[in-house]
């Protein structure tokens, strides 16, 4: 256990470091102009990114044993086919976020 | 008179682009709190007073980073190892400000606390959400990431005074935050002209699950990613260089 100073210390390390890595690109290009290449990173870099989120929030799934990620992907197929149809942002997610708790809390595909 | 009324308006435009900002954040809020709860939690866990967790909360505000912080602490790490950790864990946010130069520029006063809230959730929401019209783009800004903020922070010292006692069954609803990932691609497919950055996601993505540890992969799929972006743009513009040369010959 750490006590109170040590506590302190460590957070504001962590703290430093994350604003670091957040600050980078704005401090490495306030005095020079970006390069050109960069243009097309800041058009592209978005829809990859948000694209790798929803990959990344998969991470954890483990796809060789039962019921081998079924849950994660029916429902996102149902939150992308509901945004598709009705292009409801709140309906989607909600609809999509409720039909997976009751997936996961009542196992429903415990058969598999 | 006539000043007053117009202070009345403004007052009232900016409550509805609060109102506006609020729900937009709504999928973070739900996301959030559970994921905060869990972070408190384990900190509660852990043996430390959940002031600890407000604190962190308040000025980490990084999702895994302050997850890992409480295994790094459990583990008795030093301090070089917070730091080379939490910097190999958050470096993919580099990558966001990368993409938000030109939307940051000239945003005011206001820009280093959009910086440091820079979160996963935040910037999805800032990269996709039109600023209302004829509203002030940093304010609305301001809003979105100091509500996703404020939620984090509540999150966290909830689940740290609360989480032992509470018996409730929250499993599956940080599934919201997946969703909303889904639906903001969504948005952005229809918004762009290009269909390559999601094949670059793809790729990339596939490549790094099969290839990183799953505490490392979004780091390592980001950087890939980028790489193919460049890769591609060369490649295109070499192949342009080379038709116009082609061109120039034939003349």
């Amino acid at each position: 256990m750490l006590n109170a100073l040590q506590m302190f210390i460590t957070i504001a390390v962590i703290a430093l470091v994350t604003f670091t890595t957040r600050a980078l690109p704005f401090i490495f290009f306030r005095s020079k102009e970006p390069p050109a290449m960069l243009a097309v990173i800041e058009k592209n870099l978005p829809p990859m990114i948000l694209l790798l989120l929803v990959i990344y929030c998969l991470k954890d799934v483990q796809w060789l044993t039962a019921p081998y990620g079924i849950p994660e992907l029916f429902t996102i197929c149902v939150v992308a086919g509901l945004h598709f149809w009705k292009r409801n942002a709140m309906l989607s997610i909600f609809t999509g976020t409720a039909l997976y708790m009751v997936l996961v809390q009542f196992n429903v595909f415990s058969f598999l | 008179m006539v000043r007053n009324e117009e202070y009345k308006k403004t007052g009232e435009k900016n409550k509805d682009l609060f109102t506006t900002a609020f729900k937009t954040t709504i999928p973070v809020l739900l996301g959030y709190i559970p994921l905060g709860m869990a972070f408190g939690f384990l900190l509660d866990g852990a043996g430390y007073h959940w002031i600890y967790a407000f604190i962190m909360s308040l000025f980490v505000y990084a999702g895994s980073g302050q997850f890992l912080a409480v295994a790094l602490l459990s583990a008795g790490a030093g301090l070089t190892e917070f730091a080379i950790a939490t910097l190999l864990l958050n470096f993919r946010h580099a990558f966001y400000g990368l993409s938000l130069l030109e939307k940051f520029s000239g945003i005011g006063k206001i820009k280093p606390y959009l910086i440091f809230a820079l979160t996963d959730e935040t910037y999805a929401l800032l990269t996709t959400t039109d600023v209302p019209q004829g509203s002030s783009k940093s304010k609305f800004y301001f809003y979105i990431a100091a509500l996703d903020h404020s939620y984090w922070i509540a999150g966290s010292v909830l689940g740290a005074v609360l989480g032992s006692v509470l018996d409730l069954n929250i499993e599956g609803m940080s599934f919201v935050l997946t969703a909303l990932f889904v639906v903001l691609t969504i948005e952005q497919y229809f918004s762009s002209e290009t269909r390559f950055p999601f094949i670059a996601a793809v790729g990339a993505g596939a490549l790094s699950l099969i290839l990183f540890s799953s505490d490392n992969m979004l780091l390592a799929s980001i950087v890939l990613g980028t790489l193919i972006l460049i890769g591609r743009e060369k490649s295109m513009q070499k192949t342009q260089r080379k038709q116009n040369t082609q061109e120039y010959r034939k003349h």
